[in-house]
């Protein structure tokens, strides 16, 4: 888990470098991450209920401080505040479920808290309502930071902040946090079959909001962000199911695969900011790109990657965990595991839409006919002057280092100052260049994480049940419980296996075939 | 060794105070200078005095002073300072050196303004550190004219009616406290004790106890501010300036709780006992009650001062629970919230300073322009909702700890209790995250005056907060 946490943190450091570098708030931005960094260590190395309470706080709060980042936005002060109360909810009830086995346990430390429950549950001395109350209260608390079904709302809002950020909090690490909480407390939760049911329902029931979701969003990194959500249910879905090494497991994959895409994303964004200009809405709204391929190919491959990881293509690394997922959803429960193959397929179908969308194609900017939400918006583009205030996205092209501390778009009249026959000019300018690859620095790290997604499916490979992630997290914590495993050894027999990944891979490939036929037509048509 | 150190303590900011009449009027700026001198010398002497002559093991009284004042009502002089005591002291020495460099802006009627902070200064210190009833009552009825005055000659726009809410509300208090003293003060014997040794000592029935407790828990009520009786507060806060805010919030409010440990609990326990689960109750409300309402003030200042209602409320919850980890965490909470309250008050002083905006929906975007006050802020806002790392949370879990063990109660209760508690831990974020976002978050663009900051308050307010780790 720290090797998770310090590998993704090293290389979005590495990023964030030099995407920051013209940002006048680069040192608080640093301030931040390192802050984060350290409580996002800690929290993976305590041992001590209030511990993980303290830094799943502190966690929380460099989240607000770093979606706010660029407060000067309206929308991401909202957000910010957002996360943060949600955040606040999740730990309220975390720290009644605290208060609440300390009432009972008398002790905080993990290993006590273990066996006096144990015994305390063989004896039936304890309440068991009680128990059940508090074990969800805790569970709450999880909820909350995984972005998980009624405390979701937060992760998408959370796209406010900058892409490092998301990449950082919102793909790999702090979200994690919440199904390592959870993981953590796994053998507490066990033994109450109740809590066991509702962590695999709410799961579930992310998993198939998030891909849902995320089938109809404009914006790239809102709809990675409700990907995130989704492979968050299968992860909490996992631990539902007492089949811990798997959900451990889809974390890691996950989060390399995450990070790579976001990455890989901000490069995107990066590359649009030169023509569409500096406002997110546009930038990260996925209709305006398209035909991507030609022009940032490295970022294209590196996404291609994480989208076929992501979806669960072998040998890619999310393929193995989520295959061991969904197999194990099979011995669990009939119902989840159909909801969960079917998702597995949607998510295929979702990934690469907005793969599709962005690489595929012709540059939509040229297009005149798109008809989204914000037409007029779209129409200024194209034909300078329309709509005057949408103009002012030309001068923080012109201007992109001397803007005031590299606020978005700032939403009032004020801006507008200028004459708008000077910016004229410079469109005319604008509509021929094209989006430009990244820099050096910033390519460096997506390939090491785009190495990591290829191979850290090695970690697992279920000919040997062992994988060798599980002496690291042994030696965090009390030996695993693998309840499934005990029952099935269900890779034991390789035809088995191989029966389960054909079926889970032929999902997916048939979804990407969809979404082609889906979005090839889309194009060609539109080609004037 | 009998070196009268109290007393000097406690008189010589007053003393010290009579000698700026005799400054020239002219130039504040030696008034200043002069205030600062002593309060700063008065904190050091105050330190010195606590490190070499106090032991921390000792309960009982220590540097305790015995003079025969008014022979007539054998009323004696009587300080001494334990270990519930030193913090308040502590504390009050450093808010109000800060305060009275918060109020250097101050220009107007300077002399009287810094006497006050100076007799405040006394009052303060003699009230946590009289060991005898009637003296703490004194010292109580001390604190209001100063504060009166110094609401109402350098406050707000409503501040006339503000003083006068107070003064009334706090001397009707008062008067409570003054039946309280002297109806425990001539019972059981033929001469009147005030002393508090003696009076811990006492036993009453059960019934007497229970009026005092009564009238003494009316007029604390009223100074640390316990719902219903803690309107005077939002007005008083909302109009004063900000370092009397500062003062007010932070000292005065803490005299109260100091009070309703000393008198309430030592002297009158089986009343306590009987009325704690009220308290606790009470303070429950009183948290979700002022979180909520914070939400809804348009004025910066009334927001914060909504904030300190319901930071009380867990001292409240602190005391009343009858455990130690409970008066732990109070006693923390105590001076965990002067520093914060302190803070927050004081920075949203130098801000209206700058930007003469008293009310939230005119400002907004302002952290471009003050980016210090802005970074300071933020972090005073997560103190304030009890983030981990800061004191603040540690004093709210040792309360909820305190809840939790407290061996008196049911389950069912304390569940419900605990819950309602945590609650006010959700309120808490919205309402400050929210102050936070209306002031600094957004853009929008107004004439932005010089930002030139004020820099040793400030940095001594947040080094020491941050100091303030668990």
């Amino acid at each position: 888990m720290s090797i998770l946490i310090t590998t993704v943190e090293i290389f979005v450091l590495i990023y964030s470098d030099n995407y920051m570098s013209h940002d006048e708030g680069y040192l608080r931005f640093f301030a931040f991450m390192s802050l984060f960094n350290t409580s996002m260590l800690g929290l993976v190395t305590s041992l001590n209920l209030i511990q993980i309470y303290i830094f799943l706080e502190l966690v929380g709060m460099c989240s607000y401080l770093l979606i706010s980042f660029w407060f000067t936005r309206p929308a991401a002060a909202n957000a910010c505040q957002k996360a943060f109360v949600t955040n606040r909810i999740g730990d309220f009830g975390l720290l009644l479920g605290i208060l609440g086995f300390y009432w009972i346990m008398g002790s905080f430390e993990f290993q006590d808290l273990f066996e006096i429950f144990n015994n305390l549950i063989y004896n039936n001395e304890v309440h068991f309502l009680f128990v059940t109350l508090c074990a969800s209260l805790l569970f709450a608390g999880a909820v909350a930071k995984s972005a998980q079904f009624p405390l979701h709302v937060w992760l998408p809002d959370a796209m406010e902040g900058p892409t490092p950020i998301s990449t950082l909090i919102h793909a790999a690490t702090m979200v994690a946090a919440g199904i390592f909480l959870v993981a953590c407390l796994l053998p507490l939760f066990i033994v109450i079959p109740y809590i066991m049911n509702l962590i695999s329902l709410i799961g579930i029931i992310t998993v198939l909001l998030g891909a849902t979701l995320a089938l109809a969003q404009k914006d790239i990194k809102r709809g990675l962000a409700y990907s995130t959500m989704s492979q968050l249910g299968y992860m909490m879905l996992a631990l539902g199911m007492g089949s811990y090494r798997a959900a451990l497991f889809h974390l890691i994959t996950h989060a390399y695969s995450k990070a790579l895409l976001f990455l890989a994303t901000k490069s995107i964004i990066h590359s649009m900011e030169a023509i569409v200009g500096y406002s997110p809405e546009k930038r990260q709204n996925m209709v305006f790109m398209g035909g991507l391929r030609k022009h940032v190919p490295i970022t294209q491959i590196a996404f291609l990657v994480g989208t076929l990881s992501l979806c669960g293509i072998p040998p890619l690394a999310c393929f193995w965990s989520k295959d061991e997922i969904l197999s194990d959803s099979w011995l669990y429960s009939p119902i989840f595991a159909i909801i969960a193959w079917s998702t597995a397929g949607l998510t295929a179908f979702y990934m690469f839409r907005i793969y599709l969308l962005t690489f595929e194609g012709h540059l939509n900017v040229h297009f005149q006919k798109y008809s989204g939400k914000k037409s007029s918006s779209f129409y200024s583009i194209k034909l300078w002057g329309k709509e005057k205030q949408k103009i002012i996205n030309r001068n923080f092209r012109l201007f992109p280092l001397l803007t005031m501390n590299n606020n978005e778009q700032p939403y009032t009249i004020g801006g507008k100052k200028e004459a708008l026959i000077t910016i004229t000019n410079f469109g005319y300018k604008k509509a021929f260049s094209y989006p430009h690859e990244l820099d050096n620095i910033m390519l460096f790290p997506m390939l090491i994480l785009l190495l990591f997604t290829l191979f850290v499916g090695a970690i697992a490979i279920p000919f040997n049940q062992e994988g060798m992630h599980l002496d690291i997290l042994s030696k965090l914590l009390t030996p695993s419980i693998n309840l499934l495993h005990q029952n099935s050894n269900d890779f034991e027999d390789s035809y088995q296996f191989f029966k389960n990944v054909t079926f889970s891979v032929s999902i997916a490939c048939f979804r990407i075939f969809t979404t082609f036929f889906l979005y090839k037509p889309f194009y060609s048509s539109l080609q004037n | 060794n009998y070196f009268p150190w109290l007393t000097i303590i406690v008189f010589l900011p007053i003393s010290a105070g009579s000698l700026l009449f005799f400054l020239p009027h002219k130039g504040n700026k030696l008034i200043k200078w002069y205030t600062i001198c002593i309060c700063i010398f008065e904190l050091l002497l105050t330190t010195y005095a606590f490190c070499y002559h106090f032991r921390l093991d000792d309960p009982l009284i220590q540097l305790a002073e015995d003079y025969k004042w008014i022979n007539f009502f054998d009323f004696y002089w009587r300080l001494g300072i334990d270990g519930l005591s030193i913090g308040p002291i502590l504390l009050t020495g450093f808010i109000t050196t800060l305060v009275t460099l918060a109020a250097w802006p101050v220009t107007r009627d300077s002399r009287l303004f810094h006497f006050l902070m100076l007799a405040m200064y006394s009052g303060q210190i003699g009230s946590f550190s009289s060991r005898d009833l009637l003296l703490f009552f004194i010292m109580w009825e001390f604190e209001l004219i100063p504060v009166y005055l110094l609401l109402s000659m350098w406050g707000g726009k409503k501040r006339l009616y503000s003083a006068t809410k107070f003064i009334l509300y706090t001397a009707g208090g008062s008067v409570f406290l003054l039946i309280g003293v002297l109806g425990l003060g001539l019972y059981g014997s033929n001469e009147p004790t005030l002393n508090f040794e003696t009076l811990a000592n006492q036993s009453y029935p059960v019934a007497l106890e229970i009026i005092f407790y009564i009238g003494f828990l009316i007029a604390l009520a009223v100074k640390s501010p316990i719902i219903p009786l803690h309107t005077w507060l939002p007005d008083t806060h909302g109009e004063a300036h900000y370092s009397t805010c500062m003062l007010l919030a932070r000292i005065l409010l803490k005299m109260g709780a100091y009070g309703l440990v000393r008198i309430n609990m030592e002297l009158l326990p089986h009343a306590h006992s009987i009325f704690s689960p009220w308290l606790i109750i009470v303070g429950t409300m009183q948290i979700i009650y002022a979180a909520s309402t914070s939400l809804g003030q348009r004025n910066l200042k009334k927001r914060i001062a909504y904030s300190s209602v319901s930071h009380m409320g867990f001292i409240i919850i602190g005391i009343g629970s009858i455990t130690d980890t409970g008066l732990n965490g109070a006693i923390l909470q105590i001076i965990s919230h002067g520093f914060i309250g302190a803070a927050l008050f004081f920075l949203a002083g130098t801000s209206y300073d700058r930007m003469r905006l008293v009310y939230l929906d005119e400002m907004g975007g302002m952290a471009v322009s003050i980016p210090k006050i802005f970074t300071m802020f933020s972090i005073l806002s997560m103190a304030s909702l009890a983030l981990p790392g800061m004191s603040g949370f540690v004093a709210e879990l040792i309360v909820f700890f305190g809840i939790i063990t407290s061996q008196k109660y049911f389950l069912k209760p304390k569940i419900l209790i605990t819950f309602v508690m945590a609650i006010g831990m959700i309120l808490t974020p919205i309402y400050s995250l929210s102050m936070s976002r209306q002031m600094f978050y957004g853009y929008k663009l107004f004439n932005a005056p010089s930002s030139y900051f004020f820099y040793s308050g400030p940095r001594e307010l947040f080094v020491s907060i941050s100091i303030f780790l668990p």
